[in-house]
């Protein structure tokens, strides 16, 4: 157990001054800081404007309506700013360590290698895109008749949960990178995928519906957290993030090892 | 002037069968890049529409049936991966920041040309491949699709290439000036993404905004070529799709020669 705790404690603060290296690192370039605010800026309007335009000739998609669409893409907002801040980046990358040859020199760190290329590098210039997000979401709820403000606390839970369900998916994308060398539209094959996950699972047929949040979970993403929040609990569908948390983790750390076997070091 | 013309030609047909061999190297990818993410989106955007039909509870909506927003869906999946240029615009801006520009310069051809003729090849042959799939999927299902417009659609879609080459000759420019600037690339692709009219039609826009935005040069990417070819436009708009085009290639086209000597001028040689 104690093991276990220094473990942790060692991880953390190796995270935590990989994040402050990445803070100082994004200064540096200001125009690009910025633009990276702007960048999703375009996009949250483009999500917005689909919906809104939409529900001029709609009273519904799925089962909601345009209030609670809104709360679904600000809840879509907040956990995509989450995975750009966290996660996004390194696995971008990930095709271009492997060509390059850096991942050579995170295989040779005395540190989990998973953790160091999942981890490395974090975008800090998008804490003004989660702050944006919440304040959409803010707005977006406020919006809702006789919403119960305790239903928040759900976003507690859930929102690691999508945030473990987007790196397990987009892992798996990237980490083929180590099998096939070159695979930069498989990246953004993923892209197509978690498309999926952001529109409202109600809008698919039962079929899709339960393709998305078992086999290929993207419709855990934000239609679960969103549903917590505008439906009554419906509590398999709240735990069911929870149960495959573990179970997605593992899948990622043995493809990853799987992949490494392939791996044949492009700087030698 | 015959032989200045001939030898204009053969140096750009070069660039554009450099340009189609490189893509078709790797070929898996290739095949994901212009057939499976298209297929995916459109299948994405086929959901949706149907979902919205639902919850309008209305045969249709704006006056057009159910029909041909499955047929716009299908074909402005396939259009906006031609219009959009993501690749080339990453790649010249890294011979800027990189200063392997060094080596393109000293040549007897044009920076612009040289992406610009790549960017036309690798578009013609996305073409060829990927047009078969909406073609057979109209015919197959049924889809309001007037297939004789198909080729003046192409046209106009490839005209607009010039202009989206142009932009990123000016985004590239910037690059003299600032060391990363990749993000301004995303961004403006997001942008173009709005205004180009891959998320849905322009003409379901309210108010004064619908006729802004179809009047931008940015619609004849998707929505004026695919709208034509759906029906839901007629030749006049195309026609002035070919006029807006024209007009911004003319500005930008001086703006960029502009920074072009501009970015020449603070140039080290080493990179930005």
């Amino acid at each position: 157990m104690h093991s276990i705790i220094l473990k942790f404690k060692k991880y953390f603060f190796l995270y935590m001054a990989m994040f402050k290296a990445s803070f100082i690192a994004d200064l540096e370039y200001r125009a690009n800081f910025f633009t990276r605010i702007l960048t999703d800026v375009f996009w949250y309007i483009a999500q917005i404007a689909t919906f809104e335009v939409l529900f001029k000739h709609t009273q519904k998609i799925g089962d909601w309506d345009v209030h609670q669409m809104r709360v679904f893409l600000g809840l879509l907002f907040v956990i995509d700013a989450f995975y750009m801040i966290i996660i996004h980046e390194n696995l971008e990358n990930m095709s271009e360590k492997v060509r390059k040859g850096d991942l050579d020199l995170l295989l040779a760190k005395p540190v989990n290698s998973q953790f160091m290329i999942t981890l490395q590098k974090a975008n800090t210039a998008l804490i003004g895109n989660l702050i944006l997000g919440t304040s959409w979401l803010l707005y977006s709820l406020a919006g809702l008749d006789h919403f119960n403000y305790y239903r928040l606390f759900w976003l507690l839970m859930l929102i690691p949960c999508s945030l473990v369900v987007i790196y397990s998916m987009r892992f798996i994308f990237s980490a083929t990178a180590v099998i096939f060398t070159r695979s930069e539209n498989l990246q953004f094959l993923w892209w197509q995928v978690y498309r999926i996950g952001m529109r409202p699972d109600s809008m698919y047929n039962p079929f899709i519906k339960w393709i998305i949040l078992s086999v290929i979970p993207v419709g855990i993403i934000v239609s679960i957290p969103a549903r917590a929040l505008l439906n009554p609990p419906n509590y398999f569908y709240i735990f069911w993030p929870v149960i495959l948390v573990p179970i997605l983790l593992f899948l990622t750390n043995r493809f990853w090892k799987f992949a490494l076997k392939f791996y044949t070091s492009a700087s030698s | 002037m015959k032989k200045s013309f001939a030898v204009f030609w053969k140096r750009n047909l070069a660039f554009a069968k450099l340009a189609i061999v490189s893509n078709l190297e790797y070929r898996l990818n290739y095949f994901i890049d212009v057939i499976v993410q298209p297929v995916l989106t459109t299948g994405i955007e086929i959901l949706l529409w149907f979902a919205v039909f639902k919850g309008a509870q209305s045969t249709t909506i704006n006056g057009f049936g159910r029909e041909f927003y499955l047929s716009y869906a299908l074909w402005s999946a396939f259009f906006a991966r031609i219009a959009a240029s993501w690749m080339y615009e990453f790649k010249m801006i890294e011979e800027v920041s990189s200063g392997s520009i060094n080596s393109l310069i000293v040549r007897p051809m044009g920076f612009y040309e040289y992406y610009l003729s790549q960017l036309m090849g690798y578009k013609l042959i996305t073409t060829v491949i990927s047009m078969i799939v909406p073609i057979i999927a109209a015919y197959y299902f049924d889809l309001p699709t007037h297939f004789m417009r198909i080729p003046i659609a192409i046209a106009l879609c490839f005209y607009y290439l010039i202009l989206v080459h142009t932009i990123s000759f000016l985004v590239s420019c910037a690059a003299f000036h600032f060391t990363k600037i990749t993000s301004f690339t995303v961004a403006k692709n997001l942008m173009l993404w709005i205004l180009t009219g891959e998320l849905f039609p322009l003409d379901l826009i309210p108010g004064i905004w619908k006729d802004r935005l179809i009047a931008l040069p940015f619609s004849s990417g998707v929505f004026l070529p695919v709208g034509y070819i759906t029906g839901r436009v007629g030749i006049e708009s195309v026609v002035n799709g070919f006029i807006s085009v024209t007009f911004s290639i003319i500005v930008l086209n001086f703006l960029g020669a502009w920074l072009w000597k501009k970015g020449l001028d603070s140039y080290a040689g080493t990179g930005a």
